[in-house]
């Protein structure tokens, strides 16, 4: 990368953006008056929501006991609120004093219709012998305590009173509100009368409450003030950051594309990476400045208006520093997440529409620190946006300590989705067919026509993320249609038609379709014979790396108790059954999940150029394919291997063996008594042996002796990797060596052209 | 100066299938002469000197352009290229100064040399009223002017001029066509494409007529008047662009590849 380059272009388009009215109104204007037309707004709906007085009607009022009163002046009796002056948000009517909406009394019937149709919010209903019964059973109680006082022994009075019934719709928030109103009112009533008949029975009232129940908050007058805000604060920055991210992007990438521009930008000297480099910058400065003064008008909107809501106070005096030292990841990954986005685009108007997208993806993200009872820990700490935001949180919430030992793996995460974003968008300003895509008229039927007419030896990597997303696809819709499996013998034929249906059909149906060699596809050849003992040799030695892989991957994400429980149960009746199990969970994935993830898909993923990426593409596609997100990492990190084996041998074969008995040492692994020859460097336990460090550490070292031999095995490049490989290394030639390198080139130029030439024109 | 052996470059076209929109063309070009690439729209010259400028990669074949492999330096070939494509690539918020300080910038020429180089220019091709005036407000001629100031900016041996003077009014046309004889007698290479045959006449040493994709006929003025019997250049290009109209526009379909 060539810094010079980088910072001119920055300065072009900081320049060019600050002339421009639109970006200027959404990153200054609007947050500036965004917060106190917000605020304003929210004063007056939430004075409007809590004057709306609840209309409830009262069946039966004259079945009510004359003490307590429930009703007075045609209202509910003022000592039944908590404060009087709410005593106007309940409108009460009597139905004995206005007619029903037949013209006669008012019924049950016409009391529910009322509710229904929203005529009245709640109605209560008091049965007709309520004030008798009530009337009989305090008498029973008074005349129980008098005889008690005489000193005979009586039985207790058993109340027969009938129940006051509240009739309410939950499918009308103002219903819900009426019957929280109303019900708190009968409750109040209840107890004055619990209170009375304890009197009756010549008992205390204090009987019914023995003792208070005290209440005593530790939280510091700080903490409770910043509890508010450590939630807002990380959302709101984190939906700034995004919005000021991307319309800039847009500007950027199909702004320059609708102008002409891009072609001349791309002739100039500065490289692909120079170009996104800069933009970038730029992105991320957008992002950041939006993302600030959004805050900042925040902060001085709501100092002003908090002051009516003294409980909440100020936000913590060191918000400021955090939320900065967070924003500049955080728009980093936003800024080259929406850079790739944007360059897609033709023109503006179509980049907006890729907003949404982004939005929907990220929201999750965003939304679940805010789930109460979501805290700061190893595992959360390692998803992408969500181990930020409740980093951020942590550092708000003043606990330091904590938030310290999440920050490698936040910052970890978080450079990791940084640099792929940045990879990404680069690959987008590499791509001829994403900078210089032209409008055409869409055709289903000519679509068609293409992919069948054009297909080459190989998917293309646009046909291997369809492949990648079928298969989640019919996986989703197939676990909905199948039945849950019952036994252990539903469970293996349920294993064999998922894998059949799920991952071979489509693959299969794909590569005859769509790609003209499925053996170059698939990877169908033999490899040099040293290749499959040593994949084999490389399964074994890695095994008990992967178990303690997926041990910790369980211990930082546990399975949920019920989803254990499931397959505990399915799994009770495999004793004795190892065949059919070696069959479904060993033999057949091996071979359809390596037909798909190494065959067509990371051939698809191939064609972009880039192995690494290809790799980590097809082990993305492997890792959540699997049901149980748990699987999914240690899967994904397996398919990393699997890849390079599949890469660097060229064949498929030494996949399908290394998949075979990974699989089969862990069925293995979970038999009683496994691996017991091993003597003291296993341990026997519940889930299994546990293989002592000794063992780890040595197999794991010559498991990455075996992956680094499998490294410099020599192996077939594809057409774009080579290419892609000439580029790097001219580059490096010229970046590395200056005037040096272009007279060293000069010298070569002819033969180097030549050579090139006559490969290039076999290779048409 | 520049070398094209068979080049050529596929794009997958909905409605045409694998589009073959170069199909393996050779010339050369040398410098101190104005290389002309004539043919009507669609004949794939935006297409071969968008490869020369590296901004697209060739499917097949290899072009060298001042030395440099433009599949495998393209980097380096930036460095030996001004480009000037049809729509003049101008930005709106950006004034004429600003524009060609950029380029030169991009191109690490040092502040003051590039201001005097920039003078010198702004001189030559009377742009001095112009300097301050922003992208948006400029007229064609004035964008055009601009746009080969850009491309003049770091004096380079190779200059690559796509239907520079579509969309221009007489005078300007021109006037540009004065400064690419200018340039060609500094000894620069000049590819120059278009589809108006009385530019080519007036200002290429060499032409080659392009049509679906491939050279038809190529050499001096003289060269193809003499094999085609025509005095004027419009009547040979009419003659083989109309032999070749219903030819199969090239594709890689079925098994051909």
């Amino acid at each position: 990368m060539n810094w010079s380059h980088v910072r001119l272009i920055l300065g072009r388009e900081v320049r060019d953006q600050l002339r421009d009215r639109r970006t200027l109104f959404m990153i200054a204007v609007l947050p500036l008056l965004l917060y106190p037309l917000l605020g304003m707004s929210m004063f007056q709906i939430g004075q409007f929501v809590r004057e709306q007085p609840t209309r409830v009607l009262l069946l039966g009022a004259e079945a009510l006991p004359a003490e307590p009163k429930l009703v007075e002046d045609r209202s509910f009796a003022v000592a039944l609120f908590a404060e009087p002056d709410q005593q106007r948000l309940v409108e009460l009517h009597l139905a004995d004093s206005e007619p029903g909406p037949t013209g006669k009394a008012w019924t049950l019937d016409d009391a529910r219709r009322a509710v229904e149709t929203g005529h009245f919010e709640a109605v209560v209903h008091v049965p007709s012998d309520f004030s008798r019964l009530l009337g009989d059973f305090q008498r029973q109680l008074k005349t129980g305590a008098e005889t008690k006082a005489g000193g005979a022994d009586t039985r207790q009075a058993e109340p027969q009173v009938p129940s006051p019934e509240i009739l309410f719709n939950t499918a009308k928030e103002k219903s819900q509100l009426a019957f929280m109103r109303v019900s708190q009112l009968l409750e109040r009533w209840r107890e004055q009368i619990g209170r009375q008949n304890l009197i009756d029975s010549r008992l205390s009232p204090e009987v019914a409450r023995p003792f208070a129940v005290s209440e005593c908050d530790v939280a510091g007058q700080q903490q409770r003030e910043s509890a508010v805000w450590s939630k807002v604060m990380p959302f709101l920055l984190l939906i700034w950051a995004l919005t000021g991210a991307f319309y800039p992007a847009v500007d950027l990438c199909a702004g320059e594309k609708e102008r002409g521009t891009l072609e001349t930008l791309l002739s100039s000297p500065a490289q692909r990476i120079d170009i996104v480099g800069g933009k970038l910058l730029t992105v991320m400065l957008f992002s950041f400045s939006t993302a600030v003064l959004n805050i900042l008008s925040m902060g001085l909107t709501g100092s002003i208006v908090m002051r009516q809501f003294p409980e909440l106070g100020a936000p913590p005096p060191l918000a400021p520093l955090w939320l900065l030292v967070a924003l500049v990841p955080v728009s980093a990954l936003f800024g080259a997440l929406c850079l790739a986005l944007a360059a897609l685009a033709r023109s503006s108007k179509e980049g907006q529409y890729y907003l949404m997208p982004l939005v929907l993806v990220t929201l999750p993200l965003v939304v679940l620190p805010m789930a109460p009872g979501v805290e700061l820990n190893l595992g959360n700490s390692l998803v992408p946006v969500t181990g930020i935001m409740l980093l951020l949180r942590t550092l708000l919430e003043g606990e330091y300590l904590r938030a310290l030992q999440y920050v490698g793996p936040v910052a970890c995460v978080t450079l990791a989705c940084c640099l792929a974003a940045v990879r990404w968008a680069v690959d987008q300003f590499n791509s001829e067919s994403v900078l210089f895509r032209e409008s055409e008229r869409f055709d289903m039927g000519l679509w068609f026509k293409h992919l069948l007419r054009d297909r080459e030896d190989t998917p293309s990597a646009s046909e291997a993320v369809v492949c990648g997303l079928l298969i989640l696809l019919v996986r989703f819709f197939m676990s909905f249609a199948l039945p849950q499996p019952g036994s252990f013998g539903d469970l293996i034929v349920l294993t064999l038609v998922t894998q059949l249906v799920v991952i071979g059909t489509p693959v299969m149906l794909m590569t005859i379709m769509l790609t003209r060699s499925p053996r170059a596809t698939l990877l169908l050849r033999l490899p040099r014979w040293d290749v499959v003992p040593m994949a084999a040799l490389l399964a074994v030695l890695m095994h008990p790396s992967a178990q303690l892989l997926s041990r910790f991957v369980q211990f930082l994400y546990p399975v949920n108790r019920e989803v254990r429980e499931a397959l505990d149960g399915l799994m009770a009746g495999s004793a004795g059954h190892f065949w059919e199990m070696l069959l479904a969970m060993a033999i057949a994935p091996a071979v359809f999940e390596e037909l798909a993830f190494r065959g067509f898909i990371l051939s698809g993923f191939r064609r972009l150029g880039h192995q690494r990426q290809a790799i980590a593409l097809s082990a993305f596609f492997f890792g959540i394919s699997h049901a149980l997100f748990q699987q999914s990492i240690v899967a994904c990190l397996l398919g990393l291997v699997l890849g390079l084996v599949a890469v660097r041998s060229g064949s498929l074969l030494p996949c399908l063996t290394f998949h075979l008995i990974h699989n089969t040492l862990s069925l293995l692994a979970a038999q009683p008594g496994a691996f017991s020859w091993l003597g003291e460097l296993v341990e026997a336990g519940e889930d299994g042996p546990t293989f002592g460090w000794p063992v780890i550490i040595v197999s794991g070292l010559l498991s990455a002796l075996i992956l680094v031999w499998f490294r410099r095995l020599p192996y077939p490049k594809t057409r774009e990797e080579a290419l892609e490989a000439a580029r790097e290394l001219a580059d490096s030639k010229a970046e590395g060596g200056g005037r040096k390198a272009e007279d060293a080139a000069q010298a070569e130029r002819d033969e180097q052209g030549d050579s090139d030439e006559r490969r290039l024109t076999r290779a048409y | 100066m520049i070398r094209v052996r068979h080049l050529t470059k596929e794009y997958a076209d909905l409605h045409r299938g694998r589009f073959v929109a170069l199909d393996g063309i050779s010339f050369d070009a040398a410098a101190g002469q104005v290389f002309g690439l004539l043919g009507p729209n669609g004949a794939g010259k935006t297409t071969a000197l968008r490869i020369l400028s590296t901004v697209l990669v060739p499917t097949a074949g290899s072009a060298i352009v001042a030395g440099y492999d433009v599949l495998t330096q393209p980097s380096l070939v930036r460095r030996q290229i001004g480009f000037m494509s049809a729509n003049t690539g101008i930005y709106d918020r950006m004034t004429a100064w600003e524009m060609v300080e950029y380029f030169g910038r991009l191109h690490d020429i040092e502040r003051e040399p590039l201001r005097a180089r920039m003078e010198a220019l702004f001189e030559r091709l009377k742009m001095n009223d112009i300097r301050d005036l922003l992208g948006a407000k400029m007229s064609t001629g004035m964008k055009q002017k601009v746009s080969i100031a850009r491309a003049l900016v770091h004096d380079p041996p190779v200059l690559v001029f796509d239907e520079a003077t579509a969309g221009l009014d007489v005078l300007v046309a021109r006037a540009l066509l004065q400064t690419v004889a200018e340039l060609r007698e500094q000894g620069k290479c000049i590819i120059f494409s278009t589809h108006i045959m009385r530019e080519a006449e007036k200002l290429c040493d060499h032409v080659a007529i392009m049509h679906r994709g491939r050279i038809l006929s190529a050499g001096t003025l003289d060269e193809l008047d003499a094999r085609h019997g025509h005095r004027d250049l419009e009547e040979t290009f009419f003659e083989l662009v109309s032999g070749h109209e219903h030819d199969e526009a090239p594709t890689t379909q079925g098994g051909e590849r």
